[in-house]
């Protein structure tokens, strides 16, 4: 039986928890590693395993399902639900991506990652990907 | 100065002094007298000259308190038997807090990272906790016995006994003395459950969740074994020294079991920040969802005293037990 699928958050990141929590989700929910009909813990349960307070996994959880991504039912926790077709997203949002990429490849060649290892990591990430 | 009551008294004093002493060992090892320590502290010399100590200073309490005992024990026996276990804790106690206060000189940051599984596998209870219920039936059982040989229950019966096996407290034939300790049994049984089952619930998931529940099913086990016996007493005539032996065996077994578990490199210790546990026994944070945390020395759960769900939890079981105790008498 393949292992679960984790998620890890940082408690001292400036990034809020309940943002962590939704990124991580939605990068296993893209690569598929958590498929339709897969079921989440509860809120209490994620809520204690990373010692956060519900409401930030609750925040998490209702955002997820507001992108189609999460079924919640009072009582049956989180579902993950096929989403069915997904409007492209506008050009202002493309260049708003695109900028940000371009500041992500820009700190790690300052950081001295060679370009054509950027280029094999973007490829990998993507190839695969549903 | 040998007399019995110091023989009988003697075994509990060793047990009390032993666990006492124990301490240092009988922690995961990321933990040394509950301060989050680096890898590689407790092996270090560091470590080894608070450890010794610790021992030595526990050793000449111990040796002390069998003094003590011995010359008390002639004149208040029963007084003997509580000091023999008390002292060595209180005392074991107040040198472990010396102890901790150097360690924390030495403490190890700990990581903000929190990892979980996004799956729902093992948040339901274990199928063989049904196994918790079948000694529920020897309380009930002893119940109907008595109840069949009611006429043949003397109209005075014994319900408590000195260390000698004496009887010395009496109880008359009524319904309420004759299953009064049957019915408080089966609470605490029931009462153990319910805490094996809320701590499976409000703790993270960790293989010690299913330890501490196998270990409370046992001890509901041994609950119903010593106390059906107790409860015959109105027509069985019991054996206290065996009563004792019993007592003193199983507590062993379960401390050799926790020593055991909390010794195993398999089993993970959860993090939780040093600044929320107090006297390295009480941990107390608001920030915490979980009612019941991994302890930091010996084996098994605390309650997390600065959640509002605990105290709930706990106000519901001491109203139970004062409710239970009620019934009892």
């Amino acid at each position: 039986m393949p292992p679960a699928p984790r998620i890890r958050i940082d408690l001292s990141s400036p990034v809020p928890a309940y943002r962590q929590i939704v990124d991580c989700v939605r990068v296993l929910l893209v690569e598929g590693a958590l498929t339709p009909g897969s079921q989440l813990p509860s809120v209490r349960r994620l809520a204690m395993e990373l010692g956060v307070h519900h409401n930030t996994v609750g925040e998490a959880y209702r955002e997820l399902a507001g992108e189609g991504w999460l079924d919640l039912r009072h009582g049956r926790g989180a579902t993950v639900v096929s989403r069915g077709a997904v409007p492209s997203a506008s050009p202002e949002r493309l260049q708003d991506y695109r900028n940000r990429l371009r500041n992500l490849i820009a700190k790690m060649r300052s950081e001295g990652v060679p370009l054509a290892k950027i280029a094999a990591e973007l490829r990998s990430l993507t190839e695969g990907l549903k | 100065m040998m007399n019995s009551d110091f023989l009988i008294a003697l075994p509990f004093l060793a047990f009390s002094g032993a666990l006492m002493f124990l301490v240092p060992q009988f922690s995961p090892r990321r933990y040394f007298f509950a301060i989050t320590v680096p890898a590689g502290f407790r092996s270090g010399n560091e470590a080894r000259a608070i450890a010794r100590r610790y021992h030595w200073e526990m050793a000449i309490i111990v040796a002390c308190c069998a003094a003590l005992a011995a010359l008390l024990s002639n004149r208040w026996p029963d007084l003997t038997v509580m000091m023999a276990v008390l002292l060595p804790l209180l005392s074991g106690f107040v040198l472990f807090l010396m102890a901790r206060s150097k360690v924390k000189l030495h403490a190890a940051a700990i990581s903000d990272v929190r990892e979980a599984e996004l799956t729902v596998e093992g948040d339901e209870l274990p199928r063989w906790t049904v196994w918790a219920l079948p000694p529920f039936a020897a309380p009930v059982a002893a119940a109907a016995y008595l109840a069949r040989h009611w006429n043949q229950i003397p109209q005075k019966f014994p319900t408590h006994f000195d260390l000698q096996g004496n009887a010395n407290g009496w109880s008359t034939r009524s319904p309420q003395s004759v299953y009064g300790l049957l019915a408080l049994a089966a609470g605490i049984m029931a009462f153990i459950l319910l805490i094996g089952v809320g701590m499976y619930y409000g703790a993270r998931r960790a293989p010690q969740r299913a330890a501490v529940l196998k270990m409370l099913i046992v001890t509901i086990y041994f609950l119903a074994l010593i106390f059906t016996q107790v409860g015959l007493l109105p027509l069985v005539q019991i054996s206290t020294l065996w009563i004792l032996v019993l007592g003193v065996a199983f507590s062993i077994v379960i401390v050799a079991w926790s020593f055991k578990l909390v010794t195993d490199p398999r089993m993970p210790s959860e993090v939780t920040p040093d600044e929320y546990w107090y006297l390295g026994a009480i941990y107390c944070n608001r920030h915490d969802p979980a009612i019941f945390v991994q302890k930091r020395v010996g084996f098994g759960y605390t309650l997390n005293v600065g959640n509002n769900l605990t105290w709930l939890l706990v106000g519901g079981f001491v109203a139970g037990m004062i409710g239970l105790v009620s019934l009892a008498k």
